[in-house]
Formats: C-alpha cells, sequence, structure tokens
C-alpha cells in the first residue's frame, strides 16, 4: 500500500535533482527544463495531500501553477531571445557582470578541446577587376 | 529520550546520508566537464543512491498490504521520473535534454493518475506537450550544433550544485521521517468500495432480476398468489442473506450470523491499533454518501417481502406494482454498486470547486496569461527591423 510519504519523498527527490540541474548546468535552455521539473515535484506533492485529505483544494492549486508555469515559459523565452541577440550564446556565465559587488568572477581555465573546422575553400582574386557591361545604363553623376 | 528511538533516528539519517553522498558522487562524475566524465562510475553511484533511497523508503513506509499492482506501477514511474530527471540535468546536448524532460513529464502524469488526478493528468500532457516542442524549437534556433561550447560542456561548481541539492533532499526526508513517527497513520483515501464488495453487489443485482421473474405467472385465486409470493421469498431469501453480508442487518430484520456488514464494518467502525487502515473515513464525503446509500438498501431490503406480500394479499394482485419494488431495491444496489469511486467525479468535482470557490483567483490567472503575452511581445519586440 502506497502511503502519502512515498509519494512525499519521491517529490522532494525531484525537486532536488531539478535544483542539482538549476545550480550547475550553464545553458539557459536546460535551466528552464529543470526549474520546471522542480515544478512538478511540487505539483507532486500538492496533489498527494488532495488525496491524502480526499479534497480538490490541492488539485486546483496545481492547475494554477499550470498557469503560472505557462506564463512564466513564454516571458523565459521572450528573455532568451532577446539575451540571445545580444551575446549569440545561450551561456549564463555570458552576463555575470550583473553578479553581486565583491563575488568573484567565473573563469574558465580548462580549455576545451573545440575540433579543428576546415576552413571553406575560397578563390583567391586574380586578374582585373571586371568591367560593366557597356550597355548598362551608368548614372548620371559618375 | 528513548534510547531505541534514537537508534532508530540515527539509522534513518545514516542510510538518507549515505544516499545523498552517493547521489553528490555521481552527479559529480556526470555533470558535463571539460575534463572529460566518467559515465560508468557515476551511473553506478546514481543506481546504488537510487536503490538505497528506495529500500529507506520501503523499509519505513512500506506496508506489506496487497496492494502489489499500485506498489509495481507506483516504484515504475517514480524511477521514471527520477531517471530522466537525471538524464535531463546531466545531457550535454540541450535537444535530448528536453526529451527526457518529456518523459519526467509523462511519469509525473502516472503518479497523478495513480493519486486519481486524471483531469490534471490530460491537462499537464496538453500544457507540456507544446512547451516541450516549442523548447524544442528554441534549441534549434539558438543552438549551436558543431564542436563542444561552453554552455553545454561545462558545469558551474559541479561539486559544490550537488551537494546543496542534496543536501537540501536529504533534510526534507529527514524531516518526513520525524514527522512520520508521530503522526497518524497516512494512508491515502481508499476508494470507498472494495473490488470483492463491487463483485458481490454486481451478482446481488443479477439474482434479483432472477428472483423478479417468480412473480409472473398465475394471480387469479388466493393460493396462486400465495404460491408466487412463497417462490418468490424462497428465491429472495439468498439474495437478501449475501445483500446484508455487504450492508449490514437493519434493525428491524435481525440476523444473528451477519450482524454487520463488511461495509459500515471498514466505514463506520474506528481501528484499534493506529496501523488499521479502516479509519480516516469519518472526514471522507464520499464514504459518508456511500453509508448513506447502504442505509437505504438496507431498509428497502428488509421491508421488500412486506411489500410484495401486501400487495399480492389484494383483491386483484398488481403484479407490475410488485415487480416494480424488486426493481426499486435492485436499482438501489446497482447504484452503490457504482458509488464512491475517486476519479468518477473528479472532473465535475474540479469545475465546481473552481467556479464556485476560486472564481477570483480563476480571473487573476487569466489576467497573469494575458500580461504575459503582453510581456513576452514587449521583449523581444525590435524597432525598425521588422524585415
Amino acid at each position: 500500500m502506497i502511503t502519502l510519504w512515498h509519494f512525499l519523498a519521491v517529490a522532494a527527490a525531484l525537486f532536488g535533482i531539478g535544483l542539482v540541474g538549476f545550480l550547475t548546468r550553464r545553458n539557459l535552455i536546460t535551466m528552464f527544463l529543470c526549474a520546471e521539473m522542480m515544478l512538478q515535484g511540487v505539483a507532486i506533492n500538492f496533489v498527494a495531500f488532495a488525496r491524502f485529505h480526499g479534497n480538490l483544494q490541492g488539485q486546483v492549486f496545481v492547475l494554477f501553477i499550470l498557469a503560472v508555469a505557462a506564463c512564466e515559459a513564454g516571458v523565459a523565452l521572450a528573455l532568451f531571445i532577446s539575451l540571445y541577440r545580444r551575446r549569440r550564446s545561450l551561456d549564463v556565465t555570458d552576463w555575470q557582470e550583473l553578479r553581486e559587488t565583491g563575488v568573484p568572477a567565473t573563469f574558465d581555465a580548462e580549455p576545451l578541446d573545440r575540433p579543428v573546422v576546415e576552413p571553406e575553400p575560397t578563390l583567391t582574386p586574380a586578374g582585373a577587376r571586371p568591367l560593366p557591361p557597356l550597355d548598362a545604363e551608368v548614372p548620371a553623376s559618375v | 529520550m528513548n534510547l531505541f528511538a534514537l537508534s532508530f533516528a540515527l539509522e534513518t539519517g545514516g542510510q538518507i546520508a549515505l544516499a545523498a553522498l552517493l547521489g553528490v558522487a555521481g552527479f559529480f562524475l556526470l555533470l558535463p566537464n571539460p575534463r572529460g566524465r566518467f559515465v560508468g562510475p557515476g551511473i553506478a553511484l546514481l543506481l546504488s543512491s537510487l536503490a538505497i533511497f528506495g529500500a529507506w523508503l520501503y523499509g519505513h513506509f512500506g506496508n506489506p498490504l496487497p496492494d502489489i499492482i499500485g506498489t509495481i506501477l507506483f516504484a515504475l514511474f517514480s524511477a521514471g521520473a527520477l531517471g530522466f530527471g537525471t538524464v535531463l540535468v546531466v545531457q550535454k546536448n540541450p535537444a535530448r535534454g528536453a526529451i527526457a524532460f518529456a518523459f519526467v513529464i509523462l511519469s509525473t502524469c502516472g503518479l497523478f493518475l495513480l493519486l486519481a488526478a486524471p483531469f490534471l493528468m490530460a491537462a499537464t500532457v496538453i500544457i507540456y506537450a507544446g512547451a516541450i516542442i516549442v523548447t524544442f524549437l528554441f534549441v534549434l534556433m539558438l543552438s549551436h550544433a558543431e564542436g563542444p561550447s561552453d554552455e553545454n560542456d561545462r558545469s558551474r561548481e559541479p561539486l559544490s550544485g550537488a551537494f546543496a541539492g542534496f543536501a537540501f533532499v536529504g533534510l526534507v526526508l529527514f524531516t518526513l521521517h520525524q514527522t512520520s513517527q508521530a503522526a497518524t497513520p497516512s494512508h491515502l483515501l481508499a476508494p470507498v468500495l472494495t473490488a470483492e464488495e463491487r463483485k458481490a453487489l454486481g451478482e446481488i443485482a443479477a439474482k434479483l432480476e432472477e428472483a423478479e421473474k417468480q412473480l409472473d405467472g398465475d394471480t387469479s385465486t388466493h393460493t396462486a398468489s400465495d404460491e408466487r409470493v412463497k417462490a418468490f421469498e424462497v428465491a429472495f431469501a439468498p439474495i437478501k442473506y449475501d445483500l446484508y453480508g455487504v450492508v449490514g442487518t437493519s434493525d428491524k430484520d435481525k440476523l444473528a450470523a451477519v450482524r454487520l456488514g463488511s461495509l459500515p464494518t471498514r466505514l463506520e467502525k474506528t481501528a484499534k491499533s493506529g496501523t488499521d487502515s479502516a479509519v480516516l473515513f469519518r472526514e471522507d464525503q464520499q464514504a459518508r454518501d456511500v453509508l448513506r446509500r447502504a442505509e437505504i438498501v438496507r431498509e428497502q431490503t428488509a421491508q421488500l417481502n412486506k411489500n410484495v406480500s401486501r400487495i399480492f394479499q389484494r383483491e386483484k394482485p398488481d403484479v407490475d406494482s410488485a415487480k416494480a419494488e424488486v426493481r426499486k431495491l435492485r436499482d438501489e444496489v446497482v447504484l452503490l454498486r457504482g458509488a464512491g469511486d475517486l476519479p468518477a467525479s473528479n472532473v465535475r468535482g474540479l469545475g465546481f470547486v473552481l467556479y464556485s470557490e476560486h472564481l477570483l483567483a480563476i480571473e487573476l490567472a487569466g489576467t497573469l496569461l494575458l500580461v504575459a503575452v503582453i510581456g513576452a511581445v514587449a521583449i523581444t519586440h525590435r524597432k525598425g527591423v521588422a524585415k
């Protein structure tokens, strides 16, 4: 028989895993998904309590959580777009000048072994610059 | 403080701490790191952490009551949620992370179903299907696929981050343990009627239809009518006995063998020991409704013989009205059989609660959604670069 405590324990573990992901990952999208996972843990708590008390108030609360999560998703994704436009990256560490004063900056010491990308072949410009065709309409100012 | 209780608490604390430390080590090894990561040992550590967590859960809160299917489903769904959640956290590729998140949502929805919340299950699936597709689009738009990148292959403070998260979980679990020691039994409300009672009531309804046929036939003379009534009473006696086995006897018709049926015994009596699951129902509206219905069935059962014989003692016995009496009892039995199922009226009840008690909150949530849409547009809008 499954008791209330089982659900509470699983919800706490789900919340904790989401917390670890939110604290350690640097990709904005992954952090957003981890935050949503923490919300799911909270929702399990509410539904389990609703079942335990035999009423529906907890489920109603989860419905409101869903609504707020949808708002949060919309605003968060809009913010991601405007952040991406400025720095061309999803890395949160790019925005570390917003940190508290006195906190040392994050410095990535270890190099990433980026693969060497072969540059695309280009033709060396050679010879005389081609003249425009004679019958082309020449602007009057030239 | 009781020494035994202290050792119990220490044992629990040790188990939780061990599981949390193994989890920290596993996450530390698995989180993206430019120096490379140790997938095999990390997964082994996380699995052992999960095993200890499950063992603790089963050892302290597990109850060997025969709800095997529910237990298996719970284990599957919760392991799925935690496992795919871990994949989401340690996965380098955000697109794969989004897929893992979809599975987390599906597992959570399974847990919702186990908790008798089918509407929430459907709503969550629908809403998060959209959310996950949008996330996918964002990954496709914004992520550069080629090579390792700062955001996907580095973690911020993996050791302290994992430690913070798991310290939180460990503390919550320990608090749960301490609270559960003091709490009253915490069984979730079971469906009010057990499967056996439902089955018995279904059989009784079928038998009542059979017994009703005994009333058909010749009723022209008094002796013939008496024969009909006798035949019906003979057919009705075992049904009555079965029915009393479920709903209990009424005061008017005492049968010493089955004084209390299974329903009132389970729902009305307060259990002596704390571990018995028979308590709890006094506050449960559905259980009270079921008891009221059982009371009606009990009364009608007690009076059925009398009513039928009174109808047949008239000058011109009306067979149809006698059969209507029997059918009334049969309908009540069928109603009782369908009553009190927890998810049955979930959507109706949810709608009622939402629009009666939380009307203002609904309006506020709608306003919040509107404001969020306006905000999203305002944030992403760029002047003059419409092309």
